[in-house]
């Protein structure tokens, strides 16, 4: 080997002197030059084969399952509050514990000291798991940040967190209907949280701008306290009177604000398996229905804003009415003479449908529409129902619709309609947003005559006073309301044992502050009553009202009489 | 051989190195500093929103409701009543109290010992 590099340096020694012979020495040399090449080209080849090789290996070769999986990217939402700060929903970090049962020296010793942290773990489970020869193994989801600390100054090897971000909401169903839910994402699929990300929150999110600590807080016009008292005295109602549903609102008269909203049963977003549930959907702003004779106050407000009726006409309901093959009886007939605000007070099918006898038909339709009951209502929530209503109206759908049968509206839109009326006339656009004044005229418009709605708060007064509504009455907060029972349509007939009930009061009546409508389905008669609204819906107004009015400041006053607002009879 | 300037040169040179290597060493254990206190606010915020989220479960309506109800017979909590709600304004004056007379103390009326002066309203 050393002699022919020997050979090699004296040949090159050479090539210097005699340039003639570098040709001859190539050829000398040019076997074995090919056998090099050769070598280094396999030394290469073997080389780059195995990097190849190697590489084909990791590619096609599944990793086995060797840590904890990849980190779901959940995204920041705001935290929701309520008028006064509360909070109704938030994010937070939850920590999941999991191990490494390779990487972990004694199982015993582990589990030992993981049960000081986590005193209800099931011993022979982990045991089990961790002596398993996984690579990778779930222990516990959804620690507390103290857990979790506990567990990592145990100083167990092996074991290992990972961080999630979950929505939480602390009120539990308390409003669930409001809220609505996140999917697993943490991107809205209902309600408000729905309509924050459509609100450009998703945009954010998706430059990666939204951040847990840039966020404001999402405020919501709802009164936490106002809302779990709905909550509480409906839970109550419907346990108490049987119903299959209820649900409930109490908007402010002045702004449109909506204070409070339930829509009963409904599900827990925190863990909402059930929340999809056919019978689990808004009532109040997702379902229709005929609001029986709730409707009447619609009715009399038209005749009397018409300027066609007065509150001293009388009208004739000694007999039912015969409309082709239909009939319309009153419930407690009277079988005289009434004046309108008899026929409110004892909610005179007869005696309205006189009343809307007077008014052209396309003049009640048109009234009907402006005040918003027969189209789709403008609302936050993405959940709202369009009223369904006759396509072509007939005298006699005129005659129906006047005690709220023929048309089926949502509650909600029902109480915003009601709150116009004894508002003094103007309806306002409701919202789950906090809204001043100002901002609240700019989505007012007048649809009665101010004197109308003096009228009106007069008839309603007088029905808590003297007529169905007698039970909602709280003395000091001056109620006024108007009761409703419609029969509902079971297989295309009115049944005469099914009610859909409603009571609408607004307080204190004189210059209402506050309106609220509950809705039962179904009640059953309790305690002697028939289950009509005046035995379930008006009792339970009445509650909601003695335990909200002194939350919301309105002064109770004892000093009004009847007498305050007969002023504006006429 | 070294000359004055070289050794001036190297002294300068050691020197800017050994600033150097200091402010790159400061600049690390800043750095530290500032990731740890990062971690440290990190922290602070997600207990900040737990603790929140706590306050609130706490504070919820329907628990204080149910508290209420269970320790009814100590706490003795009423809803409150239209008729315990008064305004100031609403209030009647307040009845104004006279100082009882003390018979006994000089310069007072005296309401056992009539004035004998007779005056012309009375009668004899």
């Amino acid at each position: 080997m050393i002699r022919r590099w020997l050979k090699k340096f004296r040949r090159s020694g050479g090539m210097a002197e005699e340039a003639i012979v570098v040709d001859g020495s190539r050829k000398a040399t040019g076997g074995r030059a090919g056998n090099r090449i050769l070598m280094m080209g396999v030394m290469f080849f073997c080389v780059y084969g195995v990097i190849a090789g190697r590489l084909v290996y990791y590619g096609s070769h599944k990793e086995e399952d060797n840590g904890p999986p990849p980190a779901r990217p959940t995204e920041a939402r705001p935290d929701i509050v309520d008028r006064n700060g509360e909070i109704l929903a938030t994010d937070i970090k939850t920590a999941s514990l999991y191990a490494e049962p390779r990487h972990i020296v004694d199982v015993d010793e582990a589990i030992d000291k993981l049960h000081t942290v986590l005193p209800d773990l099931n011993y022979e489970d982990t045991y089990r798991k961790l002596k398993s020869h996984a690579g990778f193994v779930w222990l516990r989801r959804q620690l507390t940040p103290k857990q979790e600390a506990d567990i990592l100054a145990l100083g167990v090897p092996g074991l290992g967190f990972r961080t999630e971000r979950k929505r939480f909401y602390p009120g539990g169903s308390m409003a669930a209907h409001i809220l609505g839910l996140v999917n697993i994402d943490n991107k809205g699929i209902a309600g408000m949280e729905k309509y924050i990300d459509e609100q450009g929150l998703s945009i954010l999110q998706a430059t990666g701008l939204a951040t847990q600590q840039d966020l404001k807080p999402f405020r919501l016009s709802i009164d936490a306290r106002v809302q779990h008292i709905m909550h509480d005295e409906l839970t109550q109602s419907m346990e108490k009177y049987r119903a299959i549903a209820s649900g409930g609102v109490v908007l402010n008269a002045k702004t449109g604000e909506v204070l409070a909203m339930v829509s009963l049963p409904d599900y827990d977003p925190n863990n909402p398996y059930n929340a999809l549930e056919k019978d689990r959907f808004n009532r109040m702003s997702n379902g229709v229905f005929e609001m029986g004779s709730t409707f009447k106050t619609f009715t009399t407000a038209m005749a009397l804003d018409s300027g066609k009726v007065h509150l001293s006409d009388k009208f004739d309901t000694t007999h039912p009415l015969h409309y082709g093959r239909y009939t319309i009886h009153d419930y407690e007939p009277k079988h005289r003479w009434l004046t309108v605000p008899e026929i409110f007070k004892y909610s005179s099918n007869i005696g309205t449908a006189l009343e809307a006898e007077k008014v052209s038909i396309e003049h009640n339709q048109e009234f009907l529409t402006n005040l918003g009951l027969l189209t789709r209502m403008p609302f936050e929530l993405p959940e709202v129902a369009t009223p369904q209503q006759p396509k072509v109206w007939k005298p006699i759908n005129q005659i129906t619709i006047a005690f709220g049968h023929g048309v089926a509206t949502t509650p909600l839109q029902t109480a915003v309609a009601g709150m116009a009326i004894l508002n003094g006339g103007l309806l306002i656009e409701p919202t789950l947003l906090p809204r001043t004044q100002a901002e609240a005229d700019e989505h007012t418009k007048r649809v009665i005559k101010a004197s109308t709605s003096q009228d009106m708060k007069y008839l309603f007064r007088l029905n808590v006073e003297q007529g169905s509504g007698r039970q909602a009455n709280v003395p000091g907060y001056f109620i006024g309301g108007k009761t409703g029972t419609a029969e509902k349509v079971v297989n295309g007939k009115y049944s005469h044992t099914k009610n859909f009930d409603a009571f609408m009061a607004g307080f204190p009546i004189d210059d209402p502050q506050y309106i609220v409508l509950v809705v039962m389905d179904e009640p059953k008669p309790y305690g002697g009553w028939p289950a009509t609204a005046g035995a379930n819906c008006a009792p339970t107004v009445g509650n909601i009202i003695r335990r909200t009015a002194p939350i919301l400041g309105v002064e109770p006053e004892f000093g009004h009489q009847l007498g305050a607002l007969l002023i504006s009879y006429h | 051989m070294f000359r004055t300037t070289d050794i001036v040169l190297i002294a300068v040179m050691i020197g800017a190195a050994a600033v150097t290597y200091r402010i790159k060493q400061n600049a690390e254990s800043e750095l530290e500093h500032i990731n740890r206190i990062r971690t440290q606010i990190r922290l602070e915020h997600d207990t900040i929103n737990l603790l929140q989220a706590d306050w609130s479960l706490l504070t919820q309506p329907k628990r204080l409701q149910k508290l209420v109800e269970l320790y009814q017979p100590q706490l003795n909590l009423q809803p409150t009543t239209a008729e315990q709600i008064v305004t100031l304004d609403q209030l009647p004056m307040r009845p104004v109290e006279m100082p009882k007379p003390d018979p006994q103390a000089p310069g007072q009326v005296a309401e056992n010992n009539p004035d004998k002066t007779v005056t012309g309203s009375l009668k004899k």
